[in-house]
């Protein structure tokens, strides 16, 4: 079992279904007060049967699929290009979707309540809302990618502050992808193409910033979803170096990992359904060593190739979120599961 | 009327590329034929377009699993890049060295091999033939996972022969079997447990897999076999070495540009020309291309119009004029499916042999598709590309009578070379609404209604059809 400073591979949950049991492009999840893992499927291209794979999964940690909900289009209720979940006080679900320029809100039985937002550049309006995050009053923060700024919410959908325009200085943005609120309220931004992870006071007042683009320790490209675990460490979903990052508290490396998987529960029913491809696998070698090559930097990097070989890794990672219980959980979004992972640190 | 600078770079740029802006051709036309050739010949001077945004809103086409998805992503690639000629060079090369998903359940491997494409389509034929017998797309396609030492399967070898070098006559079928036993133990890493999973298309419980090329040399056949006269224990890297020095295979590569960049009716004259700078050039498709580009043939009155555009090159051509699609959006997956419904699934070909192109582009259905297709994205005054022409409408004028505003429209998209009937009949349309007025504001409105109907005419005509 791979072990990092902080983080202990658990298990994985999840495999590649287009409806039912499984996950197809899995974007964010959210866990409601009862523990029930809430998984969003963003499931391209939108054509055909395969816009009824958007929808969003329900099971437990470990592993007990619940059922589904929500399907994809563009009438009340349904998804188009959803990207983030978040779980309000009472179990309500917020669903940002980045093509319909809306939150909409469902109950915690996923029946559909109400949506707010449009497309544009003023308040209470959005330009691809890419992540939600409850602050801690329980206004609903959004990171409006393309309009470079945060919106502060009431959850009735009251627009209420907004900071940030494009830039790369200070407080300032390109593309904001991942959000999150720490236990002081302190707000946390994936500023996506700045490369970096900016920190605001719980009134959007900057703080700090850390990272610049990269490979190294502490660097980033293009950073997506991330959290703040109990102890002020920042997770990041170091989306396009494939892997996850360990930031303290005060934004100093602490560890990366590219990724451990190994079959879910679900995967292995398929396997022991299917003998003659278990057997197959058995004897392949699926973690081969993959070459660098100019062409590859050339286009999308080595370590997007490296997970397009080796099963185990992230692939496109995300979201990452923190369970009630302490768990983490990293969306590995092109390989359709979830890695989860104990702190131990 | 037309403009001959212009109306040949138009030319150039729809050959060399899928067409290029009004504003764009007055810039080629600043910077001179031949150095825009030479730009167009060394795309590496040119950026290297920007994925991450793709990637990050296009989720499917991050991972590239399915057909739609990376043919979306290949058209985005064309309609944004600032490399015309490599998008082109790589659309040819698929075209003969037609690869498809459907056998292969597996479009990132397609998409592997038009990156392949794109960094050797330049270089020289002997280095693509090699990569290309690598490749494992194309190692799936035909078979040579399953030519092994005590067991040739011909498919690979025979095809490389017969489609993809020298063309059928010029060997004999004991070259075949030889050139087949050259390539035995080449083939990819797990290839029984991806043979299984191509099986499947239903389920790939984490996703695809990407193959990679591996060598077996317990696997080769390394005794010896005569070869196209040749006789030594040849590996395939031999095999395609003696395959290079053919005057077939000249011939062969020179009819293939020549088809594709310069005319759908052959020209044994030029075709030769083109074969003697291959061998002079020890096959360097560069200097064949620099040569085919800056030649008479190329450059000549009979050449303009005289090809069928692909439906690639028509919807993308499009596109880049009316400026669509230059950030990611999700209808890019409807647009590479209308490429699909006339007639072109890019990444998927209908067999080995590629499409068949010319006038077999045509017929009475897909005539239909790609006028409404071409007309939609033309009349859509909200595009920036659109918005550009009409700006230099308005520029030429606020009054015109319709033989200005035919003229002024042509211009606008570079269509320079229309015939006679073809432009009386825009008139003749333009006439009926009378002088073209911008002076006060309703007049304006509808005005700018009458110049997208009048691009969306032009791009309905017989000339728009033809590359």
């Amino acid at each position: 079992m791979t072990t990092t400073t902080l983080l202990q591979y658990s298990h994985t949950l999840g495999f590649m279904a287009n409806q039912g049991r499984g996950f197809n492009n899995p974007v964010d999840l959210a866990i409601n007060s009862r523990g029930i893992v809430h998984v969003l499927n963003r499931a391209g291209p939108e054509v055909g049967v395969r816009i009824a794979y958007k929808r969003i999964t329900r099971c437990t940690p470990d592993e007990e699929y619940l059922g589904e909900f929500c399907t994809g289009g563009t009438g009340d209720g349904e998804l188009w290009w959803p990207s983030a979940l978040a779980f309000d006080d009472e179990d309500r679900l917020y669903v940002a979707d980045e093509a319909l320029n809306r939150i909409s809100i469902y109950d915690q039985d996923g029946n559909y309540l109400d949506k707010w937002g449009a497309a544009g550049t003023g308040a209470g309006q959005f330009n691809r809302p890419s992540f939600i995050a409850f602050d801690r009053d329980y206004n609903l923060l959004v990171s409006d990618s393309l309009n470079h700024r945060v919106q502060k919410y009431t959850r009735e959908g009251r627009f209420l502050s907004q900071w940030g325009e494009y830039g790369g200085g200070n407080g300032q943005f390109n593309m904001p992808w991942g959000l999150a609120v720490d236990s002081q309220g302190q707000v946390y931004v994936s500023d996506w193409r700045n490369d970096r992870i900016q920190k605001f006071d719980k009134n959007g007042a900057f703080v700090s910033a850390v990272g610049n683009s990269g490979r190294e320790e502490g660097e980033f490209n293009r950073p997506s979803g991330l959290a703040v675990d109990l102890q002020g460490n920042i997770i990041v979903a170091d989306w396009g170096n494939e892997r996850v990052q360990i930031l303290d508290n005060e934004g100093r490396f602490v560890a990366s990992f590219r990724g451990d998987s190994r079959d879910s529960l679900w995967a292995q029913d398929y396997f022991a359904a299917n003998p003659d491809e278990a057997s197959a696998r058995r004897a392949a070698h699926l973690e081969p060593e993959i070459e660098s090559r100019p062409e590859y930097d050339a286009h999308r990097g080595y370590e997007w190739e490296r997970s397009a070989n080796v099963e185990k890794l992230f692939w496109g990672p995300t979201s990452v979120k923190v369970g009630p219980d302490g768990l983490v959980y990293v969306v590995d979004s092109l390989r359709h599961r979830i890695q989860i992972y104990r702190q131990t640190g | 009327m037309a403009n001959n600078e212009l109306a040949l770079m138009a030319h150039l740029m729809r050959r060399a590329g899928f067409g290029a802006t009004r504003d764009e051709l007055d810039a080629c036309v600043s910077l001179g034929y031949e150095a825009t050739v030479e730009q167009l010949l060394h795309p590496e001077s040119a950026p290297v377009m920007d994925e991450d945004l793709l990637r990050r809103y296009h989720i499917d086409q991050n991972s590239l699993m399915l057909i739609e998805s990376s043919q979306a992503y290949w058209l985005y690639r064309i309609i944004n890049t600032r490399r015309p000629l490599e998008e082109k060079m790589a659309l040819f090369w698929h075209g003969l060295f037609a690869t498809a998903y459907g056998k292969l359940n597996h479009a990132k491997a397609v998409v592997n091999q038009t990156n392949t494409f794109r960094r050797c389509g330049l270089g020289d034929f002997r280095t693509l033939l090699l990569e290309l017998s690598r490749d494992p797309a194309m190692i799936f396609w035909l078979d040579n996972k399953d030519n092994h030492k005590d067991a040739p399967n011909e498919n690979y070898g025979r095809e490389l022969l017969e489609l993809f070098s020298m063309g059928i006559g010029n060997y004999t079928e004991d070259d075949v079997k030889a050139c087949a036993r050259a390539f035995t133990g080449w083939t990819i890493s797990n290839s029984d447990y991806m043979s299984i999973r191509a099986s499947r298309d239903s389920i790939w419980p984490h996703g695809r897999l990407d193959w990679q090329f591996v060598y077996l040399p317990e696997d080769h056949d390394d005794s010896d076999k005569t070869f196209l006269g040749h006789t030594g224990p040849f590996n395939g890297q031999d095999v395609i070495d003696i395959i290079c020095q053919q005057p077939a295979t000249g011939w062969f590569v020179a009819s293939k540009l020549y088809s594709f960049f310069v005319s759908d009716t052959p020209n044994e004259e030029a075709i030769q020309y083109l074969s003697d700078r291959f061998a002079e050039t020890e096959g360097n498709i560069l200097e064949v291309m620099r040569s085919l580009l800056l030649s008479d043939f190329f450059k000549g009155e009979e050449a303009r119009l005289a090809r069928v555009k692909s439906p690639t090159e028509l919807v993308a051509g499009t596109a880049r004029l009316a400026g669509s699609y230059q950030f990611p959006e999700w209808g890019i997956v409807n647009l590479a499916m209308d490429v699909s419904f006339m007639g072109q699934e890019i990444l998927n070909p209908p067999t080995v042999e590629g499409w068949h192109t010319g006038r077999e582009w045509i017929d009475t259905g897909n005539l239909v598709e790609r006028v409404n297709s071409a007309a939609l994205e033309m009349g859509d005054l909200a595009r920036p590309g659109v918005q550009a022409a009409l700006a230099r409408v308005r520029e030429a004028g606020d009054s015109l009578e319709p033989t200005e505003f035919v003229d002024v429209c042509l211009d606008a998209l570079g269509l320079y070379d229309v015939t006679d009937a073809t432009r009386e009949s825009l008139v003749n349309h333009a006439a009926r609404d009378g002088v073209l007025q911008f002076g006060e504001r309703g007049a304006a409105d509808c005005s700018d209604a009458r110049v997208a109907e009048m691009l969306q005419l032009i791009v309905a005509t017989r000339e728009y059809q033809l590359a």
